[in-house]
């Protein structure tokens, strides 16, 4: 209370009262006047707010269970309307398919023998590789995983028309089987009346549920490693510009060495050397990421200190007997925060990105865990027939990095006016 | 000059020294090796396994031995490639990842410039807000994402540019989609650096006066407001140099191109020691030259610094 009245009281030099505006105010009324970053901040809000809430709404079953695999529904197209109608307007698109390409074949055949044109159609991914001519090396192993990711869909998605007898007709009738099986059991079970916003994956698992999973791990590996990353480098930082002498130059010259290094190269030495147990594991992860990451934070707190260390209210604490510790954490650390906090945000979405690179390569998060990396590689895969499966992640995750981006713009701005125009 | 040269060169020695042993150390220290397999061979098989890779010996003679042979540009064999030694994965691969980082900076340079020089001279109009929201998009969207959307779009629904592969095989043509994927990013981001120290320049006293004089604004701008804007895109070469190099191991492996970046990724995995060593070498050369090459232009452009 006594604090406050003190406040209150300050006087300006003509003796007026006047409230005093701190840092955190003035930087809250310029953050304010951007609209965009205020927009972002609401966005940011969101996404962390759905991310928190996820388990508590699976267990509301607002949102569906991300590792559910139902496999009756899997790859269906994104809908409102339930996942039982769905399933069935898609296998009567597949009956149609089929027929008709029964009757060409019958037509073709009449004319001139049995026509190879529909005899070699592997999964979608292995005919786009097919495309391209004869590759030399590494080409086996493009087909191979081609085969591997249309393998799933063999039987629904494209045919395998290779073999006795007429497998389209078989195919036909065992897709008719379902569709009877489909419509006696869609007032039944419950499960039919799923709705599925954005789609399902190859497994059937909600695309909503997952992108929502993946998420929590992408920004819960963002957050930890940027408070990682930030405490490694505050500390640095701190001891290397305040000690200064041979001090600073060890540590610096380290650093120096670190930045040579391409920091991707040294997550994938890292990620190389734990070890096949402990690789899914995405705690190791964001530590591999937050080793290497703190080097920026810790050259622009040793500036800071440097800059500060020899002012007045520094002067003035050490000549009351303020140990070394408590002026680096007491009196400089509080003056660099607004900075430290301005690259934070920076960091977040490149740490988030990081992650989700390793994870696209398949050297991060493994299943049935998903990230964003991760689901954007499943959706790679088959993206030519089934667009939804990279598209939902993709977009998911470009608007959060887009708004960390343009809020850590905004608070440089407010922070730091003097920055305005510079990128 | 030369001496400041002859300095530099001489500083790269200790570094890539460090990083040859940290990462030699740091590899070897792990449980595990690139013999590992679920499936077990005898133990005789494993000695004579181990025996022809030298795996036998003290970690501090194969250490030196490792040495001896890089000083003398001999990486060694693969362990997973049989028959392959890792100068000839290395041989085939670094020409095509080259090209492509080569082509994907010097499109993201003029690009980005020219991006930069229009949104600045145009400040505030429609061209500008244009220009600043595909640098943001640029900068938020991650490289897997957006060439798979190319992909989808150029080459599986349009069909007029190849999905993947390399020249050899494809054409010209089987540049384009890598080299604008991995530009992308860096793009934007000298887009909006040049944007910025262009709008910096031409409020500047010697623009002024360069007008005051009557000069034409394509010399004002090409002469005066280019020369001085564009040093620090050239201080931002370096480390987009080396965003790049890694950015192509995940573009390498969308596009199929048949680089470093894929064998790299695959021999971390694999635990192949000598081409992880390999690759590590290889890409942190060119990094160190890339940002020793950025200092000495810098020197020639901006005559203010000096060499001592």
């Amino acid at each position: 209370m006594a604090a406050r009245e003190k406040q209150t009281s300050q006087v300006n030099e003509f003796n007026q009262a006047f409230k005093p505006v701190s840092l955190w105010a003035d930087a809250w009324k310029r953050l304010r006047k951007n609209r965009f970053a205020l927009v972002s901040l609401w966005v940011v809000a969101f996404y962390i707010l759905i991310s928190l809430a996820a388990p508590l709404l699976t267990s509301l079953g607002i949102i569906y269970d991300y590792k559910g695999q139902i496999m009756a529904h899997a790859n269906l197209p994104p809908s409102m309307l339930s996942a039982g109608e769905v399933t069935i307007i898609k296998i009567e698109a597949r009956i149609a398919l089929l027929e008709k390409q029964l009757e060409e074949n019958g037509t073709k055949e009449s004319a001139g023998g049995y026509s190879a044109s529909t005899g070699f159609d592997f999964g979608s991914p292995a005919a786009s590789s097919e495309e391209v001519a004869p590759p030399p090396e590494g080409a086996g192993e493009v087909l191979e995983e081609g085969v591997e990711a249309g393998e799933p869909q063999v039987s629904d998605a494209r045919d395998f028309t290779m073999g006795f007898g007429d497998p389209i007709q078989t195919e036909i009738d065992q897709k008719k089987e379902d569709l009877a099986k489909m419509m006696k059991e869609i007032n039944i079970n419950p499960i039919h009346r799923r709705v599925y916003l954005l789609g399902t994956d190859d497994l059937g698992r909600d695309m909503v549920a997952r992108i929502i999973a993946g998420g929590r791990i992408s920004i819960m590996i963002g957050l930890v490693g940027t408070l990682t990353a930030v405490f490694i480098g505050i500390i640095v930082g701190a001891i290397a510009g305040y000690m200064g002498g041979y001090i600073d130059n060890l540590l610096m010259r380290f650093v120096d060495i670190m930045y040579g290094l391409p920091y991707m190269l040294i997550v994938i030495i890292i990620m190389a050397m734990i070890g096949e147990k402990a690789r899914g594991s995405f705690v190791i992860l964001f530590v591999a990421i937050a080793l290497v990451s703190w080097l920026t934070i810790a050259r622009v707190v040793r500036g800071q200190i440097i800059s500060l260390k020899n002012s007045e209210f520094v002067e003035a604490a050490r000549s009351m007997g303020a140990s070394t510790p408590r002026i680096i954490f007491r009196h400089l650390l509080p003056n660099t925060l607004g900075v430290i906090i301005v690259f934070s945000t920076l960091l977040m979405p490149g740490f988030i990105m990081n992650e989700s690179f390793l994870s696209f390569l398949g050297l991060g998060v493994s299943a049935p865990d998903a990230s964003w990396g991760t689901l954007v590689n499943e959706g790679v895969r088959g993206m030519e027939v089934r667009t939804w499966q990279l598209l939902g992640p993709a977009i998911s995750m470009t608007i959060f990095l887009f708004c960390m981006n343009f809020l850590g713009d905004g608070l440089r701005d407010a922070l730091d006016p003097q920055s305005k125009n510079r990128t | 000059m030369a001496r400041y040269f002859i300095r530099r060169v001489l500083s790269l020695i200790p570094t890539l020294f460090i990083i040859v042993t940290l990462s030699f150390f740091l590899i070897r220290v792990a449980p595990g090796g690139p013999f590992s397999r679920e499936r077990t061979v005898s133990a005789a098989i494993m000695e004579n396994l181990l025996k022809r890779y030298h795996m036998d010996e003290p970690l501090i003679k194969q250490y030196v031995r490792y040495l001896g042979d890089v000083l003398k540009w001999d990486l060694g064999p693969s362990f997973r490639y049989k028959d392959q030694s890792v100068n000839e994965l290395i041989d085939a691969g670094l020409p095509v990842s080259m090209a492509l980082g080569i082509t994907a900076l010097a499109l993201a340079v003029f690009l980005g410039v020219l991006v930069g020089i229009i949104s600045a001279l145009k400040q505030n109009k429609w061209q500008d807000y244009v220009a600043v929201s595909v640098a943001v998009v640029g900068i938020s969207v991650p490289l897997f994402v957006i060439g798979p959307i190319l992909q989808l779009f150029f080459a599986m629904k349009l069909k007029i540019l190849p999905v993947g592969q390399w020249i050899s095989t494809n054409g010209l043509q089987a540049i384009i989609l890598p080299a604008i994927t991995l530009s992308f990013p860096y793009f934007a981001y000298i887009a909006r650096l040049s944007r910025a120290s262009i709008l910096e320049v031409l409020r500047s006293d010697y623009v002024r006066t360069a007008r005051a004089k009557g000069l034409k604004e394509s010399v004002v701008v090409v002469k005066h407001v280019l020369k001085g804007a564009l040093l620090p895109v050239v201080t931002y070469l370096g480390p987009a140099f080396s965003g790049i190099v890694v950015g192509s191991i995940v573009v390498e492996s969308i596009f199929i191109v048949p680089g470093i970046g894929k064998p790299f990724v695959q021999s971390a995995i694999n635990r192949d020691y000598t081409l992880i060593m390999g690759d590590v070498i290889v890409y942190s050369l060119i990094l160190v030259v890339a940002n020793l090459l950025v200092d000495i232009i810098y020197g020639f452009l901006d005559p203010r610094i000096s060499y001592k």
